[in-house]
Order: C-alpha cells, then sequence, then structure tokens
C-alpha cells in the first residue's frame, strides 16, 4: 500500500502542489500555470486536481496532506509587530485582521473543506524548515549546512540549519527574525528603483551589471554585517513592519535619491541610445544603486555562508529560499565561499515549500530513510497529443506533425534566424525554463536580444538572456566546480571567456557575464538533442533560451495558452511536442504592443 | 439601456473621469476586467465541447488581451497608480475579484450561461462606452481607443447572441432566455454582494482601528522585535507527529 503525501504552499504568493508517493516526487505544479495569474496566491486548487489526475489517484486516496507554514505562530508574529509598532501601525492593523480573522487563520479547515483531508491528517511545517526541507532532502548530499534567507516566514528571515542522514534530519542551528531581511531589503530596493515586489527584483539583478556600486556607503549606513556572521538593518530607513503598503520610509530616499517612478526609460552610460544627458545621468544613478545593494547583499551572501561553514564544519552548502534565486550572489558563492559543493533547491521561492513540506513528512515525521533517486525539474503537465491536433484544427492554425525530425527541422529555422516557441515534453518545476516550455533562439545574432526582449517577451529591453548548452560546449563559461549542479537548473551567473562571449552577443549581459544552464541529457534528452544537433550545425552547442511567457504573465501551460503566447507574440514558429505550428490564421488580431 | 441606467452611468462616469487619479484607476479596473475576460475566454476555448465555437472564443481571447493591453497604456500615460509608487505586488487581483479562482467561469456556468454572460457582459460594455462618447469622456485620446474596442465588444455581442438565438432555434428558447436573465440577476447580486463587502470591510475598519487604539496600545510596553542578529531557535520537540499537527 503507498503513501501519498500532498504538499502545499499558499496564501501569500506562488501556490504550488506537490504529490509524493513513498516519499518520491510524481507531480509538482503551481497554481499560477493553470489559472494564468503570475505568483497566484490563492489555495493551489487547479494544481492539486492535475497532481491527483497525473498519479490516478482520487482525494480520498491521500494520506497526509502537508502546508507549508504555521499559521498561528505567523498570526503571532503579526500581532505582536503591530503591538510593537504601536502606533505607527493603525494602518496595518486592521488590515491585518481583517484578512487573518476573516480568512488566513481558518486554513485547517479551509483545507478539509476543500481538498477533503481529515482534520487529523492535515500537518503544518514550519516555513523555513519547508524551504530547508526542500533543498536539502531534495539533494543527493548527505551531509549539509543549510541556508535559508528569504522575506519572512513566521518569524524566521534567515536561517540556518544542520543536514544529516539521521532523523530528525534538519536541526535549527541560528536565526535571524523579523523584521531583519535580506529579502524585504531587496524588495525595498526594488521598489524604490520602480518595479513592482516579488516582481521586479530579477530586474534589479539585471540592472546592477550596467552599474557600480558607487552607492554602497549608503547601503552599509542601512545594512550591518555582524561580527557573530549574521546581518542587521536600521529599521528607520524601513516601514515593511508597520506599514501596509509601503517598504521604505521617506529617509530611505534622502539617502539614496528620489524614488525612480515605473516605466521610467534606462539609458545608462553602456547603453545611453538617444537618451538626454540628464536621463543618462539618472539612470546610471539607478544602476549604481542597483550594483550596490547586489554588492551588498552577495557580500551578505558569502558572510552568512561562512559562519554556516565554521558553525557546521562541512564542505556542502544548500540554499533555499527567494534569495537563492539571485544568480550572480551564487556565482560568487560558488567561487569565493567555503564550499566545495552548492546545491540549490530549483523552486527557491515560496513554491518549493510545499515540495519542502512534503518531504519532510515523510521524512522527519514518518520516519523514512532518504532514497537514492536523483530530483528531477520534469515534474508538471504535459499535453495529450490528441487534444492539441484537435485544438489546432479547430483554431485553424497551419501545423506539420514532424515527431522525430522536428530536431533537425528546429535547428534549421534556428539557424535562418527564426525565434521559436519550444514546448517540450512534461513543464519545469520553478521560475526557470529550462528547455520544456521556452522561447529559443540562435545566440550568435548581435540584435536578437533587444529582438526578442522588444518584439517577442514585449519587456524591458535591458534585461538578458540566458545560455543553454551541452557540457561539452561549456568550457567557455567560467563556471566555479561548486556551480555544477545550481548550472543544470540555471541558477549561476558566470563570467565569459571573452573569445566565446564575442561569438554569442545574445545571451552575454552588459558585465561580460551569463546565467548559463548546462544541459543534462538524461534529465533534458529533447532538448540535449537539439543543442548537439544545433552544435553540429553551427560549431556552438548553444542556445539562447528563456522562458516561454510575455512581460507579467506565467510561462505557458496549456496548449492553448502555448498558442495565444504565440499569436500575441513576434515568435516565428512554435514546436508542440513534435509538430511545427506557424504563424496565427489571419482572423486573429494579433498586433503585438511594444514595452516601453 | 433604460433611461435612469443612463443618468446613472452619465453621472457616476463624469464623476470618475474628470479626477485625474480616479480615472486612472478606472482605467487600471479597465485593463484588469479586460485581463479577466481574456483569461475566462481562453479557459472556455480549452474546456468547450463545441468546436465550432473555440474559434470565436480565441479570438474573443484575443480582443480581450488588446483591449487589456489599450487601457494598461491610456493608464500609463496619465502617470504610474499609487500600487505602482508602492513598488507594490498586485498579483492576486484578479483572484481577489473573483474574475478568476479554482473553477474558471466555463466550469462554473457551462456553455449556455457561459454564451449569456458574455453577450450581457459584452453589452453592458457597449453601452457604457456609448455614454461615454456622447458626454466626450474622458480625453480624446483615450475616447479613440476606446472606438476600436467598441468595434470589438459589438462583434462580442453579435457571436454571443447569434449563439443563444440558434440554440432557441433547436428548441432551448426558454433555456436561452433564463440563461440571460439570471445572468442578469447574478450580476445584480454579484454588484450588491460586492457593496455589501465593501461596507462591511469600511465598518470592521472603523472597529478594529477603535481597538487598536483603545485596547492594544499598553501592550506597546512590554511588546519588542528583534534587534537583528543571529538567535536561537526553539527547542525541537519530541513528539514530532504531535508538532507538525499543531499550527503553532
Amino acid at each position: 500500500m503507498s503513501t501519498w503525501i500532498l504538499g502545499i504552499s499558499a496564501l501569500y504568493h506562488d501556490a504550488a502542489a506537490v504529490l509524493l508517493c513513498d516519499g518520491v516526487v510524481v507531480a509538482a505544479a503551481q497554481e499560477e500555470r493553470f489559472t494564468r495569474v503570475k505568483h497566484d496566491a490563492s489555495l493551489p486548487v487547479r494544481a492539486v486536481s492535475w497532481c491527483l489526475h497525473q498519479a490516478s489517484i482520487e482525494r480520498g486516496d491521500l494520506d497526509w496532506l502537508v502546508f507549508y507554514e504555521k499559521p498561528l505562530r505567523k498570526f503571532e508574529r503579526i500581532v505582536a509587530t503591530d503591538v510593537a509598532t504601536f502606533p505607527r501601525s493603525w494602518r496595518s492593523f486592521p488590515r491585518h485582521m481583517h484578512s487573518w480573522l476573516g480568512d488566513k487563520l481558518w486554513i485547517r479547515g479551509r483545507l478539509v473543506d476543500t481538498f477533503g483531508v481529515p482534520t487529523e491528517r492535515i500537518l503544518f511545517c514550519e516555513h523555513h524548515l519547508s524551504h530547508a526541507a526542500s533543498a536539502f532532502l531534495a539533494s543527493p548530499h548527505r551531509q549539509a549546512a543549510v541556508l535559508v534567507a528569504d522575506g519572512v516566514g513566521e518569524w524566521a528571515t534567515t536561517s540556518l540549519w544542520r543536514g544529516s542522514d539521521q532523523a530528525p534530519f534538519l536541526e535549527p542551528v541560528a536565526e535571524v527574525r523579523w523584521p531583519h531581511s535580506l529579502g524585504l531589503l531587496y524588495s525595498a530596493i526594488t521598489a524604490h528603483l520602480g518595479f513592482a515586489v516579488n516582481e521586479g527584483e530579477y530586474k534589479v539583478m539585471g540592472m546592477a551589471a550596467y552599474g557600480e556600486p558607487r552607492m554602497r556607503e549608503q547601503i552599509d549606513r542601512i545594512a550591518h554585517l555582524e561580527a557573530d556572521g549574521s546581518f542587521s538593518l536600521d529599521m528607520d530607513y524601513f516601514c515593511w513592519h508597520w506599514h501596509p503598503t509601503r517598504s521604505a520610509t521617506p529617509k530611505l530616499a534622502a539617502l539614496l535619491g528620489p524614488q525612480r517612478l515605473p516605466g521610467t526609460p534606462f539609458a545608462p552610460r553602456a547603453r545611453p541610445g538617444d537618451a538626454s544627458a540628464a536621463v543618462i545621468a539618472e539612470s546610471q544613478r539607478h544602476a549604481d544603486l542597483a550594483a550596490s545593494v547586489q554588492s551588498w547583499l552577495e557580500d551578505a551572501m558569502l558572510h552568512l555562508a561562512g559562519h554556516a561553514a565554521r558553525t557546521i564544519g562541512t564542505d556542502t552548502l544548500c540554499l533555499a529560499g527567494g534569495v537563492a534565486l539571485n544568480a550572480v550572489a551564487n556565482h560568487r558563492l560558488a567561487a569565493e565561499g567555503p564550499f566545495a559543493h552548492l546545491w540549490i533547491q530549483p523552486a527557491a521561492g515560496d513554491a518549493g515549500g510545499a515540495l519542502g513540506a512534503a518531504l519532510w513528512a515523510w521524512h522527519a515525521v514518518l520516519g523514512n530513510p532518504r532514497n537514492d533517486l536523483p530530483f528531477r525539474v520534469d515534474l508538471g503537465p504535459q499535453q495529450d497529443r490528441g487534444h492539441t491536433v484537435e485544438i489546432l484544427d479547430d483554431l485553424g492554425f497551419r501545423y506539420e506533425v514532424l515527431e522525430e525530425a522536428a530536431t533537425d527541422r528546429a535547428v534549421e529555422d534556428l539557424v535562418a534566424g527564426h525565434v521559436l516557441g519550444w514546448v517540450q515534453g512534461r513543464a519545469e518545476w520553478g521560475p526557470r525554463a529550462l528547455g520544456h516550455r521556452s522561447i529559443l533562439a540562435d545566440p550568435r545574432g548581435a540584435d536578437t536580444a533587444e529582438r526578442v526582449n522588444r518584439r517577442i517577451k514585449l519587456r524591458e529591453p535591458f534585461r538578458p538572456f540566458a545560455p543553454s548548452v551541452t557540457a561539452a560546449g561549456a568550457a567557455g563559461f567560467k563556471l566555479a566546480p561548486a556551480a555544477a549542479a545550481p548550472a543544470r537548473h540555471m541558477l549561476v551567473a558566470a563570467p565569459v571567456q571573452a573569445a566565446l562571449a564575442a561569438q554569442i552577443p545574445a545571451v552575454i549581459h552588459v558585465d561580460g557575464s551569463a546565467r548559463v544552464q548546462v544541459v543534462d541529457p538524461d534529465a533534458h534528452p529533447a532538448y540535449h538533442a537539439l543543442l548537439e544537433r544545433f552544435g553540429q550545425a553551427t560549431g556552438l552547442p548553444i542556445l539562447l533560451d528563456t522562458s516561454f511567457n510575455l512581460k507579467g504573465e506565467p510561462i505557458v501551460g496549456s496548449v492553448v495558452d502555448a498558442l495565444a503566447t504565440f499569436a500575441r507574440s513576434g515568435l516565428d514558429v512554435l514546436y508542440l511536442d513534435g509538430i511545427r505550428v506557424q504563424r496565427p490564421p489571419a482572423y486573429i488580431d494579433t498586433q503585438p504592443k511594444a514595452s516601453s | 439601456m433604460g433611461v435612469v441606467k443612463q443618468i446613472w452611468v452619465a453621472l457616476t462616469g463624469t464623476l470618475a473621469w474628470r479626477i485625474p487619479r480616479r480615472a486612472r484607476h478606472l482605467l487600471w479596473a479597465f485593463s484588469r476586467a479586460e485581463l479577466g475576460s481574456a483569461l475566462d475566454m481562453l479557459a472556455a476555448v480549452e474546456a468547450t465541447e463545441r468546436r465550432d465555437l473555440r474559434k470565436k472564443y480565441f479570438r474573443h481571447a484575443m480582443d480581450e488581451w488588446r483591449h487589456s493591453v489599450i487601457f494598461r497604456e491610456q493608464a500609463q500615460s496619465m502617470g504610474p497608480t499609487d500600487a505602482e509608487l508602492a513598488g507594490r505586488d498586485e498579483a492576486g487581483m484578479l483572484v481577489e475579484n473573483g474574475i478568476v479562482g479554482g473553477r474558471t467561469l466555463f466550469e462554473r456556468l457551462g456553455e449556455r450561461d457561459f454564451l449569456a454572460f458574455v453577450y450581457v457582459a459584452e453589452g453592458d460594455a457597449v453601452e457604457h462606452f456609448e455614454v461615454y462618447h456622447r458626454l466626450r469622456l474622458p480625453n480624446a485620446g483615450t475616447l479613440a481607443a476606446m472606438d476600436g474596442i467598441l468595434k470589438d465588444e459589438v462583434f462580442h455581442v453579435t457571436y454571443s447572441r447569434a449563439e443563444l438565438d440558434r440554440m432557441a432555434q433547436g428548441g432551448q428558447g426558454k433555456e436561452a432566455r433564463r440563461a440571460i436573465l439570471r445572468t442578469r440577476w447574478n450580476r445584480l447580486k454579484e454588484r450588491w454582494m460586492r457593496l455589501s463587502r465593501d461596507i462591511g470591510a469600511v465598518t470592521s475598519a472603523v472597529w478594529l482601528t477603535a481597538l487598536y487604539l483603545l485596547v492594544i496600545w499598553p501592550f506597546r510596553l512590554i511588546a519588542r522585535l528583534d534587534g537583528g542578529g543571529w538567535q536561537v531557535p526553539p527547542v525541537e520537540p519530541r513528539d514530532r507527529l504531535l508538532a507538525a499537527r499543531s499550527e503553532a
């Protein structure tokens, strides 16, 4: 008799569901892929339905349901904070009480009602323990230091764990508590730079490469690396703990200069275009601020990792939490940090909490030993061929069923300069497209990046693209030995040798780095075959790979999503599991809108 | 549209559009509503058993997406919203508004009621836009953008009406009429529920603020937040299953 465990993350951002059968992940997906609302936080009803369908089981077959945090402990933190910040929290308190007393506090009942699992079969795992488990218990390592850094969980914002092969598998070592938070510091600067919190952090990381850390001194005044190996913030500059919508007090703007308005043109010295001198100067100030906070974050991660190494005495570090998605910081950890091995959960944000909670229940609560199965990311839905053809026929798209020949044809398209939508096999777990729901292009074109940003993804032109490469072709990327595992999931931005960089300008960021994915042939056989064939045709087994979505939208889920995104973008051709689809029929008005 | 409704739309429209900040929010709301409709239509393409309708639903979805972009650009041309200035993440806004959720609109309503919903909702939109057009609201640029949208909305009304008529000719006239009436009633009910929720939210905010000011403040003397740096984590419980069942 198999044991089925459903892990769930929900109610804040990135709701997800993960289904384990006897400790093995059989299905995992984020709710946003079904509802098409990016970072959808609602209970993952559709993701759960799909997981159960994928495993051919019913709700009644579930043995355990594990929620990824402890709601009462979180509520305690919220009330305590509102009290401690009286009277400044007068606007937050009613909102918090309304939201919690009206909804979030009764999560157990909602889980029982929605998923039909008996109340005694519902478990709650601490937020940071869920993250830690998603990193350590999914990794191949048996001993490790585990570092979690995000916005906030219940109380912890950064936590250190000792991972071992014996129950309880993860022991808490130390934690930094609310309101001092690496994730929220980065988010506050994200907001200051005119981007949406929880969405624009990648843009700040991309923007940082255009600047120099000239404002590091100011950042050092608001964020301190402590002698005990931790950090603290000067909370006079921040208000996320008492203001309902804002992250920073006016003191921050007084220190860093005025907030950048959303949509303001970004034309730093490295890509001035035809901007005026004033716009260039202002853009450079923004880039320098981004570079300064990025530099501080990297130093903080190294500082924390140094403490982890000294305290736990192991050569392996596992990472999770939203901060672990900062690919530039991860590179420095791999290159300069004290660890020989680095393993990062690909879904390091809150979605990964669903996975960690389920793994923790199986191993730590139910007492089952670790298994030796490698962690895979192709855990999401796959399209049914019959349904795909039916939809294509009904919508009037012209297509060819190519099957195995699709790889060669795709290479012809790529070499001809076409930009492809590429849907292959099961969808990836985590925010990165790794060759299953990707937009692909030949990285050799000098104008390809600009074209894909403006005409296809409809997003800001300064944002970089990532390369995918076979292991044989990866020599030109200066990956530290410790970065080998994270690079398989596109979690490290590494410098690129100048000679190679000159050949693939579309995937080289302004600072000469690239967030490379070294493609594992066992994990992504079809994508690896495409890269190899492209390498045979061009001498470079490297492709531009970006997620198959438009700005502000989730990565495509269903075949209809793929076709709708295809229709609205400037993509030249779409491949759906061996079917080559041409530009949409004339009845669809698909005038794409370029971003400013 | 009845005269009373026309007057109401004209009055509220005039008030809303004349205030720049309110106009900006209204355009954002339109953009989000159109986006929500696009998602509903795409879900219908996936779920419908009427394969002949898929193309119309798909075209409709593409129209709605385009409208969403147009409204967003019009709003952006008026400057950033408060949410943008705060860097606030608006993810979940659609969910909060009940536009999407665990079940799609199509799944909740079924084909006939979904078509009735499209017919009624798009018809309402056409009527609103016509009133704004007569009043030359809010400005020439937005009006020009709305003209293109109006043509699309007329197509949406026409095809959904034609499908409902086809159902009526196929012997489902009573059901089709009832579906339209049900939709109108549900939309009224939803408006009432929304108003009730808003009143409830304001009332609870008043009471909770009073509670905060009168009861919470003495506890301020003993409440402290951490000062940063490493802290010792809570002790691991012995009975892990018991602890795991606890929400605290």
